[in-house]
């Protein structure tokens, strides 16, 4: 537990620091919710979780013996052993090697396509709401329009052209190109009420240019929703990966991913039980861990509101 | 009210049309049904191939504008769907398999509703409390973990029943295997295959129903009202049951109204994990075979329940709540 | 007589992020049967607390000790259950905000006989017949129809009736009211007060009215409590209490107010500071630090609340209250009075000013859509309809009236510098219709905005310095100026230039209105346009920020368009004011003229329904209270837009009452002085502006 211990001194000092500095005796913004953070043991457990996976993700290939995509044909099929530390699969891939790499796609995939829904969604989600009239009104017929159809459909269909080592980045954009949708609409929602606070009529009246304030008072504000939406949004980004790709519609062979060594476990569920578990361990902690870091973010910046973000 | 329905109607099939439309060209420019002939040993000769193609439109020697013309005309004309590359009509496809994910749903998104809504308002009453935490642990728990994984383990575990009881007990794929005519034997044989699969449909709408009705209701709890309900003599616990826990389940309704819309194509991981003949499974093997016509046909129908399920949202919002009833 | 509540000792504290809050410290008071004590105090003083704890409605991290009786019986320590058999019957509370304190979905019916089934045995046609009795008290007109209305459709001042109705539903022996008016305008607080005070005739309950509002407790109260950092300092009869005060925070909190009765050119007099945080309170008296009488003695421990020497009914926590009282020490020798600033445009008449504004039949409508589901425009909001006035260089034009008179709008629309829906608006002689963006662009410098909350005008993610600096940067100053203006800016709103680092969250709210006048003031403007900019501020903080704002015009020689509802605020401050109803300026002039003679009838009953915060005044006030609500801007009235609720038009022959229904009047008159009205008011028609001259000079 050295991560938790740090964290708790982290903010520990952050504390001191603040209690010296201003004779008003505020607690600062960032102190208290380093405090309440590390006052959840969950989020704390969460966060430790995440920092081990991501170790292991970068440090597992190297200590393998063997390489995912060198299978072991002496070794078909096999228990966990010295050798093969998970066991192997039918094909003899060393089921270590294998949950590496694929912990290592669902991450990248999982944090890439996140973070750029996040950006997508706050730029157009505060642009529709900030511009009302016939932007506002266009804008929300399209975001209506693109919910029609259930965005899986559609990823499922472009990814599904796309094989090989540039699957992933295919499937990447995919989850985003048809994910941002639902937040734009959350965001535009929390905007409405920002676009009608005064400083953002101030900075109107003073002649301020709308994408400035955009820029400059509409983001930032919305800075705390943006962080726990990207944090969540790994949750949401990793489950669509290992959907699509446990259903064959993802990443496929020769590359890797939770989802795909899934797949490969359902078909012998009976006579090679490692070859699901190990792969189902490390997507459960991975998804459970971030959602604890998420769920322990918004409680510490906003301890009022536990809604979830919905349109 | 009927202009209203109306304009309301023209705008949905508006959306429906666009989406449809982008759906179909974007299937069009990322499928590619000439593989499936290509890949094939022996190789079909090439015209053939283009015969094939053409007779399903959706050979892509042929304009794409033009495909989407003819496309777009035998909907509106025939009310015909197209063809599969191995040419099925789609449209026969895809009812048939309604009927299968309807059986599968239903029960599973009626106890999802009522397990989750319950056990919402009971931790909400008691927030902060071991119950609280245990049960929100369990639904974050469930929440975050992959449908896959779930339904594997689920059937994991029913197999390891199964032989411990040394019978079948639970069936892991299908809706039906028994072929006689006494009902209540094929009644038994249908809750033996639907009840793995709608223990994974229920955990996973119950856990989002339970959060977000604890977080209605809280909010509902802390409003003014119901401290005027205190301040008149009702008990806290008969002032949240009489005053927060109505309000707070009209956002709920809505919610309901709108899950019409995912019941259908949200149990494709399920469906595929328990061999079920349903839409999802349907779709997974349009994508599969590059049936483009298939998967627009799919996405339309998909299309069509969440603008119901909008307008029901709407209808029950209206009914639930006097300050929209009457206004 | 034994008294109906008495609490003893009562301490509240919450934890909190920064430490345990102490809110309530030591609460005495004793209530009679019958009487009403007023407990006053400003923002975090505790005395929304106390009146929750009496209740038994705070949430449950509260700590609650001492003592509270009700009728002998001790309520703390009871279980919710058995405090939920007195509550609503024997004591029964009235909240500040009527708009949330009803629930949404059940009709006014179900909650008043939710009340009353509560606690008595009553069969449906009992509970019908009770309900319509208490509506029909409360002055709700058509009761039995009104059962099956819903809280939505009902106004706000209708709504607080309805609360007042299911407060005395059981006829309770104490009934709590928490700011009961506060949210409400005020010839609506008018009306609701006179409810509360017949509530009151018709159960025999004792009243704890709390409330920040000095004129409301002068209006209704026997006894005043008056409430510090979560301590009583002052307790007395209301009379002693307005006439005599014996603590300074009390002298300091009564001289701090504007008077609407009173026109001379007095500055107001701020109390130096702000309230000590809750978390860590000074040893010694929390007033210490903005006390002008302090003494070292004031600072080693906190003082008891004890009779004062010679004044048995009044009770004081002061170390200095009996040498004080001895001296008869007042408010003008505690504090300093200051005569006002000289503006250096009072000797050029105001006809030959520059006109920096002119508003001239200003019309903005709104289609009205109805219904969440069924949304179809249903009609046209009339907002502002015909608005003219003009505002001169260096002088402050008040624009005045009640919620939903189109003030905001009138204001929203200048801001926007378009072309008006109707009418004219002439910016510095601009016409905004023939505005190129260039000049545009220009008159932003000109024009600028300060608005209500301090909280929501700042951006709490930008420092200061940020804030201020925003509307010198879109008009191109160099940084090298910025920085020197922005430090001129800080020095001249009295902040200290070395706090530009700090985060608008670490300002008090009175700080905070400071910066967002020293960012309006930044560019050099003609104008300043202020929104409601002190309604939001304690009594105390908003004398200091008024005198700024006067300070600065008197410097700058900037004009002011000032928007408030606060009638005393509005003598106090500006030389001419228009007052609106419904979209409309129904009358305008010279302020002392329009306050000392009003033309129009809703003038004299808004000037009449401002609360004095004088006892011996308010008991012999003549009050026209208006009946009714607001009609609904919706509404299409061919004639005056006041004739459903004025006075002056029911004592009218019926052809002259055709008059008022269809003719809508214009605005006439001379000597500085317009009304619009077919029938306006005499010097000695309007026979209370006698009342008012004859106040004490």
């Amino acid at each position: 537990m050295a991560d938790s211990e740090l964290t708790v001194t982290a903010a520990a000092v952050l504390t001191a620091e603040d209690e010296q500095s201003t004779g008003l005796r505020r607690t600062g913004r960032f102190t208290l919710i380093a405090r309440r953070f590390a006052r959840r043991p969950s989020a704390v457990v969460g966060l430790v979780l995440l920092v081990l996976l991501v170790v292991f993700a970068f440090v597992g290939p190297r200590i393998a013996q063997w390489g995912y995509d060198e299978p072991d044909f002496l070794a078909l099929a096999q228990a966990p052993s010295a050798e093969h530390w998970f066991g192997t699969t039918t094909g003899g891939s060393d089921v270590f090697a294998l949950v590496a790499r694929g912990l290592g796609r669902s991450l990248a995939i999982g944090i890439l396509s996140s973070v750029a829904i996040t950006v997508i969604a706050a730029i157009i989600g505060t642009t529709i709401a900030f511009f009302e009239g016939w932007v506002e009104r266009v804008g929300m017929w399209v975001l209506d329009m693109l919910l029609v159809i259930p965005s899986f459909l559609l990823i499922a269909m472009i990814v599904r052209s796309s094989s090989g080592a540039n699957g992933w980045i295919w499937l990447t954009f995919g989850i985003t190109v048809f994910g941002w949708i639902g937040y734009a609409r959350v965001l535009r929602t929390l905007t409405l009420s920002l676009r009608e606070l005064d400083y953002v009529h101030a900075a109107r009246y003073m002649g301020v240019r709308s994408f400035t304030i955009i820029r400059r008072h509409l983001i930032p504000n919305l800075g705390s929703v943006l962080i726990i939406q990207t944090v969540l949004g790994v949750v949401a980004a990793v489950n669509s990966e290992t959907a699509l790709s446990f259903l064959g519609l993802g990443i496929k062979a020769p590359d890797t991913s939770l989802g795909t060594i899934l797949q490969a476990g359902q078909s012998v569920i009976l006579t090679a039980p490692w070859v699901l578990i190990a792969p189902s361990v490390a997507l459960v902690l991975l998804t459970f861990s971030v959602q604890l870091i998420g769920d322990g973010l918004r409680d510490a910046i906003d301890p009022n509101s536990r809604s979830g973000g919905r349109a | 009210m009927g202009r209203f329905l109306l304009r309301r109607g023209a705008n949905y099939v508006a959306m429906l049309f666009v989406a449809v439309s982008a759906t179909y060209l974007l299937a069009s420019v990322f499928m590619d049904p000439r593989s499936n002939y290509l890949s094939r040993n022996p190789r079909p000769p090439m015209d053939s191939i283009n015969a094939s193609l053409t007779a399903a439109n959706i050979n892509d020697e042929d304009p794409l504008l033009l495909r989407y013309w003819r496309w777009l005309t035998d909907i509106v004309l025939h009310w015909n769907w197209g063809l599969s590359p191995d040419q099925e009509p789609v449209a026969s496809a895809v009812a048939t398999r309604i009927g299968a994910s309807t059986q599968l749903v239903t029960l599973a998104t009626v106890l999802a509703i009522v397990i989750g809504v319950a056990i919402g308002v009971y931790t909400a009453i008691r927030q902060y409390k071991w119950q609280d935490r245990v049960l929100g642990g369990f639904a974050t728990f469930f929440l975050v973990i992959p449908t896959a994984v779930l339904a594997l383990f689920v059937v994991i575990a029913a197999i390891y029943i199964n032989e411990a009881l040394g019978f079948r007990l639970f069936y892991v794929t299908g809706l039906h295997s028994y072929e006689g005519d006494n009902p209540w034997l094929w009644l038994l044989d249908l809750a033996q295959h639907l009840i793995l699969p709608t223990i994974v449909l229920t955990i996973i709408g119950a856990v989002s129903y339970h959060l977000t009705q604890r977080t209605y209701l809280l909010d509902t709890m802390k409003a003014d009202y119901v401290r005027t309900a205190r301040a008149k003599g009702l008990p806290l616990h008969l002032a949240i049951r009489k005053h927060a826990l109505r309000t707070s389940l009209i956002p709920t309704a809505v919610n309901v109204a709108f899950s019409i819309a995912t019941v259908f194509t949200g149990a494709v991981i399920t469906e595929t994990i328990f061999a079920i003949n349903g839409l999802g499974r349907y779709f997974v093997t349009t994508i599969v075979n590059n049936d483009i016509n298939g998967a627009t046909c799919i996405a339309a129908f998909a299309g069509v329940c969440t603008l119901v399920g909008a307008l029901l949202a709407d209808l029950v919002v209206a009914w639930l709540d006097p300050r929209i009833r009457i206004s | 007589m034994n008294p109906v509540l008495s609490v003893r000792d009562l301490h509240v504290s919450f934890a909190s992020e920064a430490g345990t809050v102490r809110a309530v410290r030591g609460v005495n008071f004793d209530l009679m049967p019958g009487r009403t004590l007023g407990i006053v105090g400003e923002s975090g003083s505790g005395k929304s607390v106390t009146s929750l704890s009496v209740m038994g409605l705070l949430d449950e991290n509260a700590r609650v000790e001492g003592s509270i009786r009700l009728k002998g019986t001790e309520l703390l320590g009871l279980s919710e259950l058995e405090l939920s058999k007195y509550r609503g019957n024997e004591m029964a509370m009235v909240f500040q905000d009527p708009l949330s304190a009803l629930t949404p979905v059940f009709s006014i019916g179900d909650q008043l006989a939710e009340a009353l089934d509560l606690h008595q045995d009553l069969n449906r046609k009992q509970v019908k017949e009770r309900s319509i009795e208490l509506l029909d008290l409360v002055g709700i007109p058509n009761p039995a129809e009104r059962l099956r209305a819903y809280p939505h459709q009902f106004s706000g001042g209708m709504r607080q009736r309805v609360m007042i109705a299911i407060a005395i539903a059981n006829d309770p022996d104490v009934i709590i009211a928490d700011e009961p008016t506060t949210a409400l305008d005020v010839t609506i607080q008018a009306q609701v007060l006179d409810v509360l005070k017949k509530a009151q005739r018709e159960t025999g309950a004792a009243v704890v009215m709390i409330t920040h509002d000095l004129g409301v407790v002068a209006g209704v109260a026997d006894d005043v409590l008056v409430m510090y950092a979560g301590r009583p300092v002052e307790q007395a009869p209301v009379d002693e209490l307005f006439a005599r005060p014996a603590m300074p925070y009390t002298m300091g909190l009564l001289g701090a107010v504007p008077r609407p009765d009173r026109g001379e050119n007095r500055r107001l007099v701020p109390i130096q500071g702000n309230p000590p945080s809750l978390v860590d309170l000074p040893v010694g008296c929390p007033f210490a630090d903005r006390c002008p009488l302090v003494e070292d003695r004031c600072r080693t421990a906190e003082p008891d609340l004890l009779p004062v020497a010679g004044r048995p009914e009044t009770l004081a926590a002061c170390v200095r209250a009996d040498e004080l009282a001895e001296q008869g020490v007042t408010f003008e020798d505690a504090y300093e009075v200051a005569e006002a600033a000289e503006s250096t445009l009072e000797s050029v008449p105001r006809s030959e000013r520059e006109v920096v504004l002119e508003v001239e039949g200003l019309k903005r409508h709104f289609p009205l859509t109805k219904g969440g589901f069924l949304r179809r425009r249903v009609g046209t909001v009339k907002a502002v309809d015909g608005v003219t006035f003009d505002v001169r260089a260096g002088e402050t034009v008040a624009l005045v009236g009640e919620s939903g008179s189109g003030k905001t709008t009138t204001l929203l629309e200048i801001m926007k510098l378009e072309a008006p829906q109707g009418g004219r608006v002439a910016v510095l002689g601009k016409n905004l219709e023939e505005l190129s963006t260039r000049e545009r662009a220009g008159l932003r410098r000109d024009l600028q905005i300060v608005f209500q909350d301090p909280m929501s005008s700042l951006d709490p993610r930008m420092p200061v310095y940020d804030v201020l600096a925003e509307p010198l940067k879109v008009h191109g100053w160099s940084r090298p100026k910025v920085n020197a203006r922005i430090d001129e800016l800080m020095k001249l709103v009295g902040l200290n230039p070395d706090h530009v680092d700090r985060f608008p969250s670490q300002f008090s709210g009175g700080q905070r209105q400071r910066i967002a006048i020293a960012r309006a003031l930044a560019v050099n403007p003609r104008l300043i346009v202020l929104d409601e900019p002190v309604s939001a501020l304690d009594v105390s903080i908003q004398a200091g920020v008024i005198n700024l704002l006067e300070d600065l015009q008197a410097q700058l020689g900037v004009a002011f368009l000032f928007v408030a509802h606060d009638l005393s605020v509005i003598r106090h401050i500006s030389s001419r004011v228009a007052v609106m109803y419904l979209g409309q300026v129904v009358e305008s002039g010279d302020t002392e003229a329009v306050f000392t003679a009003p033309r129009h009838p809703y003038t004299q009953a808004l000037l009449s329904a401002v609360p004095l915060p004088d006892p011996q005044l308010e008991r012999g006030r003549k009050r026209v209270v208006l009946e009714g609500d607001l009609p609904s801007p919706v509404e299409e009235i061919p004639g005056c837009r006041f004739a459903s609720r004025c006075p002056v038009r029911a004592t009218l022959p019926a052809d002259d009452q055709r008059r008022c229904d269809t003719v809508l009047p214009v605005l006439t008159g001379g000597d500085d002085q317009l009304a619009a009205c077919h029938f306006p008011l005499t010097r000695t028609s309007a026979g209370l502006t006698d009342v008012r001259e004859t106040t004490r000079a």
